[in-house]
């Protein structure tokens, strides 16, 4: 059942599903499935593959009308969904359209969060002043910490709970959405290079990326990409942040971050994950690091601008989402 | 879409390349007889004019096929330099412009802008870029810088050394 709050309205419309175990999941996002298929609607599902199987097994034959994609290879680094989105909303002109995306799950690591729920406020942003569609975002309660489900009521205009749907009372609104990201990035333990720069050690800057990563053990290839990404965004700090800045390198676990910070002020907030237009003069660096690394992470602080670039140093394989209860238990039906 | 729907494609670097269609390589090899042969490198016999050196760059020109070769790496110490060569040295418009950079070992986005632009300025040829490394098609195609018409990524590896 749902509230008081129209589904069919003229914006985009975007609400989060709190739920507990499979039941719970399958109960609030088949009828909204089907809902959107009635009405001729394109729905876009990016899911687990275990829920995606599970999604399938509900709607029996009326599955073959939805399009399904892994969560875990779209979101892999979170700055890609948004991208995703665009393209499902341009594919389908002048179409109103469902989509349904988990992009938190338990196995995310507190950095992939962080960047995570920065993504569910820019979809406020990228789509708050577009064409109306409805995106529902599931957050498994059993899972995810209560500061998790707090901000998710921050960043949904509408939460659906125990079958009831209502305006979030918390919700920052579309234009605190995009504001400048300021949550502080943790400062990095010991083992950390320092390179300042500016244009003309761009040679030594990449020469130092590469020894780091090939002592880290980083494959060739996507050494060649991180060289590449911070490469990028160390040129825009000597275009746009001031002429130079400084790089810090160091490892974390099995992840090597590369810090790129200026003094330039970073006051675009889709500008790393909207896909760059046509023309020559169009930004693309920090989509491209986007691209190419596995987490990019960009801080508007008081002093500048800071982007941290993560790449694993095993490619980490897309894996499936963890549920406590397996999809035998519970109710798979909504009839 | 570009992330679910042509998913395969995009992950396939190959799948951006050229049929080789117009690659000077391969007719070359079509037709080794009457011209250079594909294991020749561009105009080795002829020994290219120098039209721009910096400290990390060395671009000469290449007369058969019509071109530049470039060496060593692009960034935005040199990126409008090359830029300028593309554009000042290169004035045969109607015919298809051949660019080596199969020793191009590293190249910025301000680099292959300049590529995209001396394309699209082209007035009747093409650009072709052979040997462009792995990486750079990559960069390439997430830019959206692979498929346009002016501009072709040649599968043929370029010259052999």
């Amino acid at each position: 059942m749902r509230g008081a709050a129209a589904l069919h309205s003229e914006q985009f419309r975007h609400e989060a599903l709190l739920y507990s175990g499979w039941a719970e999941f399958v109960t609030g996002t088949v009828p909204f499935i089907r809902e959107g298929l009635r009405a001729s609607e394109p729905v876009l599902v990016v899911e687990s593959l275990e829920k995606i199987q599970l999604l399938k097994d509900a709607l029996g034959q009326e599955a073959g009308a939805v399009v399904f994609a892994d969560m875990a290879m779209v979101g892999a680094n979170p700055a890609r969904i948004i991208p995703a989105w665009q393209e499902f909303v341009s594919f389908h002109p002048g179409r109103r359209l469902r989509g349904i995306g988990e992009p938190i799950w338990k196995g995310r690591s507190p950095d992939e969060l962080i960047e995570c729920q920065r993504h569910e406020s820019l979809l406020n942003t990228a789509f708050g002043q577009g064409r109306p569609w409805s995106l529902l975002c599931p957050y498994d309660t059993d899972n995810l910490g209560s500061s998790v489900i707090e901000e998710a009521r921050r960043s949904h205009e509408f939460v659906n709970e125990g079958g009831t749907v209502e305006r979030s009372n918390v919700y920052r609104g579309f234009e605190a959405s995009g504001a400048p990201f300021d949550v502080p990035l943790p400062e990095p333990g010991t083992g950390v290079l320092r390179l300042p720069f500016a244009k003309d050690d761009l040679v030594k800057l990449r020469g130092l990326i590469s020894r780091q990563a090939r002592t880290a053990g980083l494959a060739a290839t996507r050494t060649a990409e991180l060289v590449t990404a911070v490469n990028e965004v160390a040129t825009n700090s000597i275009r746009h942040g001031g002429g130079a800045g400084s790089l810090r390198v160091w490892q974390e676990q099995s992840v090597l971050i590369c810090e790129i910070a200026d003094t330039g002020r970073f006051d675009q907030p889709l500008v790393d994950r909207l896909c760059p237009a046509a023309d020559l003069s169009a930004p693309r660096g920090l989509w491209l690091a986007n691209q190419l690394c596995d987490l990019v992470q960009i801080r508007t602080l008081a002093g500048g601008t800071v982007v941290r670039l993560h790449m694993r140093l095993q490619p980490r394989e897309p894996r499936l989402h963890v549920l406590p209860n397996g999809p035998d238990q519970g109710s798979t039906d909504d009839n | 879409m570009r992330f679910l729907f042509k998913s395969s494609q995009v992950l396939d670097p190959h799948s951006l390349l050229s049929q080789n269609e117009g690659c000077i390589h391969l007719s070359a090899h079509v037709n080794r007889k009457g011209g250079f042969g594909i294991d020749e490198p561009f105009d080795a016999a002829l020994g290219g004019d120098r039209v721009y050196g910096d400290k990390r760059l060395i671009v000469t020109r290449t007369l058969r096929p019509h071109g530049l070769r470039f060496a060593g790496e692009i960034d935005a110490t040199n990126s409008d330099a090359v830029g300028e060569c593309l554009l000042k040295t290169v004035t045969l418009q109607d015919q298809d412009l051949h660019l080596d950079v199969s020793a191009l070992i590293f190249c910025d986005i301000s680099g292959i802008r300049s590529f995209v632009e001396a394309a699209e300025v082209r007035k009747g040829g093409r650009l072709m870029l052979h040997g462009l490394p792995e990486l750079l098609q990559t960069v390439m195609r997430v830019t959206g810088w692979a498929a346009l018409p002016k501009l072709v990524i040649c599968g043929c590896g370029g010259p052999k050394p």
